[in-house]
């Protein structure tokens, strides 16, 4: 593996390092508010791969112009498929904030250790 | 074949839909029209799937590109039998749920919150019948989404603190596993340029030899997204707080429906998409093996020590999960259709339970293990219900749960395995150390309740007989366990089909 490589190939290395970050701040981080910053940090690191995935070096946006028709275009699909999860991420954030309001209201905190006890 | 025909699957998602997004415009303007209205649109959904299994079964798998496009840009609807067979399944579980809940939702959730509740439900069952069928993995990533989301909402729905804790827990594990998921997909698309299953299976045989790395993240990426959605035994934590804090009707939908069909989604990606050489070449099948025979283990051992009934209900699930897994990490014909067959008659199994848990504390107020003392004579045809699914839990012959056991056995046999059986019968022993108990409380002990309670006159959890719709559906799937038990060879005829194009 070369630097070549690596310096080409940079957002796949970035969207790794982000996921990493986001799976483990969800997992680790007492407060209810960064738990779900981390679920949003981890799903759009999934949203950089793909583009990552569907960018072409040198490619133009795929739109078909018929006095260039021989260029490299960008693979459009993996961006309309991240709109969909970025619709999905939406809603899971927005569901995820309402419970922590109601558990405010419940326990007066929004750390998790005080009442998410393994039972 | 008939065009209309080939529709129906398609129907089938849209009907409940279309239904759940009416629920809350119905339930500001009449309330009491939700519940049937629900129980409609499944009911019809249930006979589509009944012509659908029928069609299946005499003209073999059908095919929908929905709104024209062609498989490898449209998205495809594939129905082969086991499909056909598992969104019977769904739906029928589903209806007979719905009839339960006209009453136990009045019983267990507010009023406001009843149309938000069956648009859930809805939700939930399209979601669900969507990823059965779906062959295109993206588009099953967004029906795992519906599923789950809906799933959260309807464990969150009684609006407790235990439920509203429950709920988030759930709610963020989930997403965790669906990253993976979708992250697999990623890797599959980057790879392959496909997103549908057929095309996938052609491409990956052709570089499975090139990208050996990254064909075992995906595979171990989508152990654990799958693991957590269908909670696999470490990856269980949010199960045994989401089933046992819902309503009864939720967590029979939850416990024998929702985490199943992230298990049918999995067993599809990995021997359609990646094929068997994929699956016997990599150490895929041993990981799913020793994981699920930790489940099924530990999960028994767990609930053993749980008082609550509904947290010893749902850690049972967690065992069973694991007898499903086994049969798909064994590989062989009768263990893959063991482990299918488990999971239509652990579906009968737990919805049966977890109906009897619910009728119990609507009728006495009783939610513990140790105060069942005298059931058996103040509700005869629940407990004797629940003594049903309980056998077949256990795995006595003449029961549903014995067969796919038994199959288990053999399929373990097949692929040289024989310690496996051991493990088999260590965890049906452990079901009849903490189902035993309860029964034989039931029966043959006496009530030192009834009188303290019939001086102090009849309290709000105190009732005298259960009403008709919900005694009827608890009937209805306790009959079902002894059918599958006498006949399995209706469902196995339907799995053997799809298994046979499998292996």
């Amino acid at each position: 593996m070369d630097l070549q490589m690596v310096i080409l190939n940079f957002p796949y290395f970035v969207s790794i390092i982000l996921f990493s970050m986001g799976t483990l701040i969800v997992l680790t981080q007492p407060n209810l508010v960064k738990k779900v910053i981390g679920i949003n940090i981890m799903e759009t690191s999934i949203f950089l791969f793909f583009i990552a995935v569907g960018n072409a070096h040198g490619g133009v946006p795929p739109i078909f112009d018929a006095n260039t028709p021989h260029v490299l275009y960008v693979n459009p699909l993996p961006s309309v498929m991240m709109l969909t999860g970025i619709v999905v991420s939406f809603s899971v954030t927005a569901f995820a904030l309402a419970l922590i309001v109601k558990l405010y209201i419940y326990y007066g905190t929004i750390s998790a250790p005080n009442f998410m006890k393994l039972k | 074949m008939d065009v209309t025909i080939s529709k129906l699957p398609f129907y089938c998602v849209i009907i409940p839909l279309i239904a759940s997004f009416c629920m809350p415009v119905l339930a500001r303007w009449k309330k009491e029209f939700c519940a049937p209205l629900a129980t409609l649109a499944t009911a019809a959904v249930f006979t589509l799937t009944l012509i659908i299994g029928y069609q299946v079964i005499t003209d073999g798998p059908l095919a929908y590109h929905v709104s024209g496009w062609s498989p490898p840009w449209g998205i495809e609807i594939v129905v082969e039998s086991l499909s056909s067979l598992m969104i019977s399944l769904i739906s029928g579980i589903c209806l007979v749920i719905l009839v339960y809940s006209f009453v136990a939702v009045k019983f267990e959730l507010e009023r406001i919150v009843t149309g938000w509740y069956y648009t859930a439900f809805l939700l939930c069952l399209s979601g669900m019948i969507g990823l059965v069928i779906s062959n295109d993995i993206f588009n099953m990533y967004v029906l795992i989404e519906i599923t789950g989301i809906s799933a959260c909402a309807l464990v969150t729905a009684k609006g407790t603190r235990m439920a509203t804790e429950a709920a988030l827990k759930y709610l963020l594990l989930a997403t965790i596993g669906s990253g993976f998921i979708l992250f697999g997909i990623g890797f599959i698309y980057m790879i392959t340029g496909h997103l549908n299953i057929t095309f996938i299976a052609i491409e990956l045989a052709q570089v499975k030899d090139t990208y050996p790395i990254i064909i075992w993240t995906t595979l171990s990426f989508f152990v654990v997204g799958f693991g957590v959605k269908a909670a696999l035994f470490p990856l269980h934590l949010w199960l045994p707080d989401a089933h046992s804090s819902a309503p009864s009707p939720s967590s029979a939908v939850l416990s024998s429906l929702v985490v199943k069909v992230y298990i049918i989604a999995f067993l599809k990606i990995l021997f359609i998409a990646f094929g068997l050489e994929i699956f016997h070449e990599t150490f895929i099948r041993h990981l799913i093996i020793v994981l699920a025979v930790i489940a099924m283990l530990s999960g028994s051992f767990f609930a053993f020590v749980q008082i609550e009934l509904k947290r010893r209900l749902a850690y049972s699930t967690v065992a069973q999960i694991g007898y499903i897994f086994l049969g798909i990490g064994l590989g062989t014909p009768w263990g893959l259709a063991a482990g299918m067959l488990h999971i239509v008659v652990h579906a009968f199994m737990k919805t049966c339970l977890f109906l009897c848990a619910g009728a119990i504390a609507y009728q006495t107020g009783r939610k513990q293990v140790n105060e069942f003392a005298g059931m058996g004579y103040k509700m005869p045809i629940t407990m004797g219900a629940f003594t049903i699914a309980s056998f077949s839990m256990v795995g006595i012959p003449l029961f549903g749960g014995f067969i796919s056991k038994y199959g288990l056995a053999l399929g373990s046999l097949e692929a040289g395995l024989p310690s496996i059986i051991l493990v088999i019968i260590l965890s049906g022993l452990l079901n009849a150390t903490y189902y035993f108990p309860i029964i034989g409380q039931a029966y043959f002990s006496q009530d030192d309740h009834t009188g303290h309670s019939a001086e102090q006159g009849p309290n709000k959890f105190q009732k005298d007989q259960l009403p008709i719709s919900m005694l009827a559906p608890i009937v209805i799937v306790a009959l079902g366990i002894i059918y599958l038990g006498i006949f399995p060879g209706t469902a196995l005829n339907f799995i053997n089909q799809t298994i046979a194009t499998l292996l």
